[in-house]
């Protein structure tokens, strides 16, 4: 680790995204000061205290910020400049901290709203209503089914979205990125509110879907969790990554705990 | 002039208006798109219709065409319509194309800024119609609208008896259906909250025909007053004691109709009268056999295109488009993060809706016969607006809904005109006004989701047991 650029490691991983002097200002606060940045594939765990700048990171990689400077190539092509959508369809997707759900349409369609290149997306499909609308229709019905089973929302699949309770909003958002095959999957706290039992199954998840090849970059306040779940921990502090590393290294290094940790890690 | 007339005459404005609202619960109620200016496709479509069918020199007309398409294609058999139709999907075609141009730099904005932007742009389109003589010769409108088949009618078939069944037994028909349907909505209605609802139509009735009789004499001016006051506390204890409050609202309406187009017509004019508002469709001066006249053939030319484009719009909104685009009215930042254009989405909706504001300006012009600028001003966007808010916003069925109960109070009651002094035109005609207002209020107040509410998307044709 150099100290100039402590978010890029040493070793030569082709990174799933990379991100190059990052910097976003509001009026005169500065929440992102030139970040430098690499995700390895695997489950990467963003810690920092609150105001570090995590979720400006993230809407600036996502799309939703323009960042004032710097590059965010994700699999080896810059896409800086493209918006959300363009992202998400090449496979880089975010939750958002505080649920998104359609709060008027049901859970079912919440779900079936994430699958991508769905024929009857377009109007002239729609209007024609061939083969494709049919078998892609079935298939996203199946697919959002069975993402509701595990994340047991099956039950709730015809209720409003809105009539969700807060920690079910945040298994919908999930279970909608998910749905939208991505490769490398944002995650803003994704397990505040969510009940203990569910958080493992949804970790378990996680790993599993990370045996198969997708990438995580998840915020998230237990510490527990980011030691025990996560390949590598990034800290942010003031606009900047801190230091990154093996969840240990992370726990042990004396600024860290001096930002974030606070005295007793113990 | 007959009830029945007068009734073909709102049901066309209704079956217009009606597919002007479809176009707007595309925009406004699935995609949540504020376009305050609608009304702008409702005036391109009546034009650009109405030019490229009008013959090519017309006295008193310096603008541009006509292209007279009906003539050029007359050698064709059914080439006039199909002119005529071509002028139709012209004038849908520039509508969609105008919106296009306002849409791009407006839909880059949030909501608001949509709404105000497009209701400038609607006034400015308006602005320039009224004031560039050449292009549809200005203030001075257009009055050579070509009327598609108008010379095959009045159509009169066969014998007095034969005309009579053609059009008497669709109009049974409809009435029929219309009853059948109303029967379904008023079942839950129990025999008791029925009959004080009833009693208090009648009394309300009674007062009103205390009036009508002598509006200047004070006692029965007075009494009139009070028995629609007491009409409408004893409609009120109906409303209290039911969990239904639509049905009997429904109940009171239908008594209503009946009062006012079969019971009234009966008394005051004779079971003549009463047939003639019965079979409807058929018009006995019509020919010599009596027939089907040429308003007439519009209601059902009307009606016609209203249903084709009722299942163009369900079958767009019952889809997975019809998702992202109801994604986009709840909160856009959703589908762009799940990878969904939505600028794509939001710019093929405003077109489509106004395309079909544009169809609904091109009949509006063949109906009317006459066109000029004033007749397209904001106000009809936003009496649109509240025909989509009464009936049911995202609601295709509540949009019909709407636009009858709107056009109804704006419109129907209009013949009451007649039973008062002519001194109170104004104050009748801000009346009507009021009445709508009232009702917008209490609908927002207790039912801001509109009569009908939200429609359900089922999505047909995929097969059973993927949507248990």
């Amino acid at each position: 680790m150099t100290d100039d650029a402590p978010g890029v490691p040493d070793e030569s991983v082709d990174p799933v995204l990379s991100v190059r002097g990052l910097e976003k200002r509001f009026g005169g606060i500065t929440a992102l000061d030139g970040v430098d940045l690499e995700i390895a594939p695997g489950i990467t765990g963003l810690i920092g205290p609150n105001g570090a700048g995590k979720t400006t990171f993230f809407n600036c990689v996502t799309g939703y910020l323009e960042p004032d400077a710097g590059t965010v190539e994700f699999g080896g092509v810059d896409v800086t400049n493209e918006g959300p959508a363009a992202k998400a369809q090449q496979g880089l997707v975010r939750t958002f901290q505080i649920p998104r759900e359609l709060p008027e349409m049901t859970v079912r369609e919440n779900l079936l709203l994430a699958p991508q290149q769905q024929s009857g997306e377009t109007l002239r499909s729609t209007w024609l209503r061939g083969d494709a609308f049919v078998t892609d229709e079935r298939r996203v019905r199946g697919d959002a089914r069975e993402m509701a089973e595990f994340l047991e929302l099956d039950h709730l699949l015809d209720d409003p979205a809105g009539s969700l309770s807060g920690g079910q909003r945040k298994l919908l958002e999930l279970a909608r990125v998910l749905l939208t095959d991505p490769d490398l999957v944002l995650l803003d706290e994704p397990l505040a509110g969510v009940n203990p039992t569910l958080e493992t199954k949804i970790l378990d998840r996680i790993h599993d879907l990370q045996e198969r090849g997708l990438s995580f970059l998840f915020v998230e306040h237990d510490i527990d969790v980011i030691m025990e779940h996560c390949d590598t921990v990034v800290v942010m502090h003031r606009g900047d990554v801190l230091t990154r590393g093996d969840p240990e290294d992370v726990r042990t290094d004396e600024r860290v705990i001096e930002a974030y940790l606070g005295g007793d890690t113990e | 002039m007959a009830v029945a007339d007068f009734a073909v005459t709102i049901a066309t404005f209704i079956v217009i208006y009606s597919l002007f609202g479809l176009g707007l619960n595309v925009k406004f109620g699935f995609t949540g798109l504020i376009d305050f200016g609608h009304v702008a496709y409702f005036m391109i479509g009546a034009y650009v219709t109405v030019v490229l069918t009008m013959p090519a020199s017309t006295a008193a007309y310096r603008g541009l065409g006509g292209f007279a398409l009906p003539e050029f294609l007359s050698a064709i058999p059914g080439g006039s319509l199909i002119g005529w139709l071509l002028g139709l999907a012209g004038g849908m075609l520039a509508a969609a194309l105008v919106s296009l141009f306002v849409g791009i730099p407006t839909l880059r904005l949030r909501e608001d800024y949509l709404a105000i932007t497009a209701l400038g742009v609607a006034t400015i389109l308006n602005a320039v119609v009224h004031n560039e003589h050449w292009l549809f010769n200005g203030p001075f409108g257009i009055r050579d609208i070509h009327q598609p088949l108008a010379t095959a009618f009045p159509l009169s078939p066969g014998t007095f008896l034969v005309s009579l069944a053609i059009f008497g037994i669709p109009s049974l028909a409809i009435f029929a259906y219309a009853g059948y349907k109303l029967w379904g909505v008023l079942e839950p209605v129990s025999l008791r909250t029925a009959g004080i609802a009833t009693a208090g139509g009648l009394v309300f009735v009674a007062g009103f025909a205390a009036i009508a009789i002598d509006f200047g004499d004070l006692v029965l001016g007075a009494a009139g007053i009070l028995l629609l006051v007491a009409g409408g506390y004893i409609a009120r204890v109906a409303f209290q004691e039911t969990d239904v409050p639509g049905a009997v609202a429904g109940l009171l309406a239908a008594e209503l109709f009946i009062v006012w187009y079969f019971v009234a017509p009966l008394v005051q004019e004779g079971a003549f009268v009463l047939l003639r508002n019965t079979l409807f469709l058929y018009d006995p001066a019509a020919g010599p056999n009596g027939g089907l006249d040429y308003d007439r053939f519009l209601l059902v030319f009307g009606g016609a295109l209203l249903v084709l484009a009722y299942y163009w719009v369900e079958r767009t909104v019952n889809s997975p488009y019809g998702r992202v685009l109801r994604s986009i009215r709840e909160d856009e930042d959703v589908p762009e993060a799940l990878g969904k254009d939505t600028f794509r989405y939001k710019i093929q909706s405003l077109a489509f809706g106004s395309a079909l504001a544009g169809a609904a300006g091109g009949l509006w012009a063949t109906n009317i016969g006459f066109i000029d600028p004033s007749q397209f001003a904001a106000t009809v966007t936003f009496f649109a607006f509240t025909a989509v808010i009464i009936g049911g916003t995202a609601n295709n069925k509540g949009v019909i809904l709407g636009t009858v109960v709107f056009w109804s109070i704006n419109a129907g009651t209009r013949f009451l005109d007649d039973y008062f002094p002519s001194k109170y035109a104004i104050q009748l005609a801000a009346a009507r006004l009021i009445l709508i207002g009232v009702l917008l209020i209490v609908i927002l107040y207790y039912r801001p989701e509109g009569i009908l509410g939200e429609q359900d998307y089922p999505v047909r044709g995929i097969g059973g047991g993927t949507d248990d």
